[in-house]
């Protein structure tokens, strides 16, 4: 069933997405790589 | 018997009845990862190692939006997609998060050599074991029995992969660098860390038919940039132009390694990250199985390689075994449910559908929807262009033996087959 769309709910998600952990861990890990990679090359 | 007590027997061994599925699933992606391996050794012309990957990924892009497609249905990838949004974002990640993987170890296999370079990425089951942990909940009250079990077993693979790795080393190193090192073991905590996605994307619910679709945009985008930053734009091009002789097997190799992977993701849906990456990574000795038996790898070698390979692929079998049979108990499934839970709170993700999915079930009253003729244009579009360039594919002149061809196919086929049917007896594909 559609959701109905909110922009507050949509700016919440945003909000929870950021704050969380788990997001912060893997772009952290990527980061290190893409760097690390650029290093290596 | 009454109807109640069915039901309380039901749903106690509905979560044994997943762990084995998770297992059976990890079986299957290591036959399957590890036999997309054999298309790709058919590949020996002078083509960057960055292309090769790239038109595998091409292929992976193929298959990861036509299987979902023929199997679930556009209808469902978007209605799962409705429920969790956010989880594009890990999709993509992961996606991205493969990719620099992937390309670092082309360049640990050029510094140190196969057999530094596989054992040193392949410590991505221990970094799983470590996120499961910390981040999901995996391994809590689980008992010293498990605890030994999943990660003295991660361990003793560990020590297998290093004995195959170095078997199966049939070129020296072109040089001990500490670059190659530290590529190897970017490529392994890369790939370790890939896994936060995968099991946030299953404990929120999340079909892993669904998940890979978006997953491939990140693996698909990341590759391109790369392979268009490390190359340019039209040296890529005259690359791309010259394998075209190629391009078939390599599509396949990625096609292959696509259904190892959605089995794999069914894995780490069922039994978690920290179990479903070591099982997954027995890859390895299926990789070895071609290369010796169809590819005739290792001919002339001494008695010492194939000591070697026989240690250690008894080594991986008793790893595997040990977390074949450490499965998770009672308590440490209400510790994932915890988890979960989390992940249902934070994204406002109905709590009862989060229970049904971990369960492997539809909630009540759910109506899976109805086919769209766009599945069956991305099936048809995938298919066709697949013919396309196996009419341009040209039969590689090298030693390639059918008769254990003929075998593994069998095998990896008949486990295609046992796992696809007790996945869609248990769970539909939910």
């Amino acid at each position: 069933m559609r959701q109905p769309y909110n922009s507050d709910q949509h700016g919440s998600r945003l909000t929870n997405v950021l704050t969380d952990v788990h997001f912060w861990v893997p772009v952290a890990v990527l980061i290190g790589g893409l760097l690390l990679l650029k290093s290596i090359h | 018997m009454a109807p109640g007590a069915e039901s309380a027997i039901r749903e106690n061994s509905r979560p044994r009845k997943l762990q084995r599925l998770g297992v059976l699933s990890g079986f299957a992606a290591g036959a399957w990862l590890g036999a997309a391996e054999a298309p790709t050794k058919l590949v020996s012309v002078g083509i960057s190692p960055i292309v090769i990957s790239l038109i595998m990924v091409i292929g992976v892009f193929l298959a990861r939006w036509s299987l979902p497609a023929l199997i679930l249905g556009t209808s469902s990838i978007r209605a799962d997609l409705r429920r969790t949004p956010h989880l594009i974002v890990w999709a993509i990640l992961a996606g991205c998060l493969w990719a620099v993987a992937n390309t670092m170890t082309i360049f640990a296999i050029r510094d140190i050599g196969l057999s530094i370079a596989f054992p040193l990425w392949n410590s991505n089951s221990l970094l799983g074991i470590l996120w499961g942990v910390i981040f999901f909940k995996e391994l809590r009250d689980a008992g010293w029995r498990r605890w030994t079990g999943v990660v003295g077993g991660a361990l003793v693979m560990c020590v297998g992969a290093t004995l195959l790795a170095v078997a199966s080393s049939t070129q020296a190193p072109a040089a001990h660098s500490l670059r190659g090192v530290w590529a190897a073991l970017g490529a392994g905590i890369l790939w370790g860390t890939m896994y936060i996605p995968y099991r946030k994307a299953y404990l929120s619910g999340m079909n892993p038919l669904s998940f890979v679709t978006f997953f491939t945009f990140g693996e698909l985008g990341m590759m391109a940039a790369l392979a268009i930053g490390y190359l340019g734009l039209s040296p890529l091009w005259l690359q791309l132009t010259m394998a075209k002789d190629v391009l078939f097997w390599l599509m396949l190799g990625g096609f292959i390694w696509v259904i190892g992977d959605v089995f794999q993701q069914y894995a780490a849906k069922y039994v978690g990250i920290s179990r479903g990456i070591p099982l997954s990574n027995t890859n390895q000795l299926w990789g070895l199985l071609w290369g010796i038996l169809v590819f005739g790898e290792l001919r002339g070698s001494g008695a010492s390689t194939y000591l070697q390979v026989v240690g250690g692929s008894l080594l991986m079998m008793l790893g595997v075994g040990a977390i074949a049979f450490s499965s998770a108990g009672g308590k440490e499934q209400t510790q994932w449910k915890e988890a979960a839970l989390r992940e249902s709170r934070r994204y406002s993700i109905a709590e009862d559908f989060v229970e049904a999915r971990m369960q492997g079930e539809q909630i009540a009253g759910e109506v899976r929807p109805p086919r769209s003729p766009l599945d069956w244009i991305l099936v048809a579009g995938a298919t066709s262009i697949f013919v396309l360039f196996a009419t341009m594919a040209r039969a590689p002149m090298m030693s390639f033996h059918s008769g254990p061809a003929a075998l593994l196919v069998a095998a990896t086929f008949v486990l295609f087959l046992v796992c696809g049917v007790a996945l869609w007896r248990t769970t539909r594909f939910n």
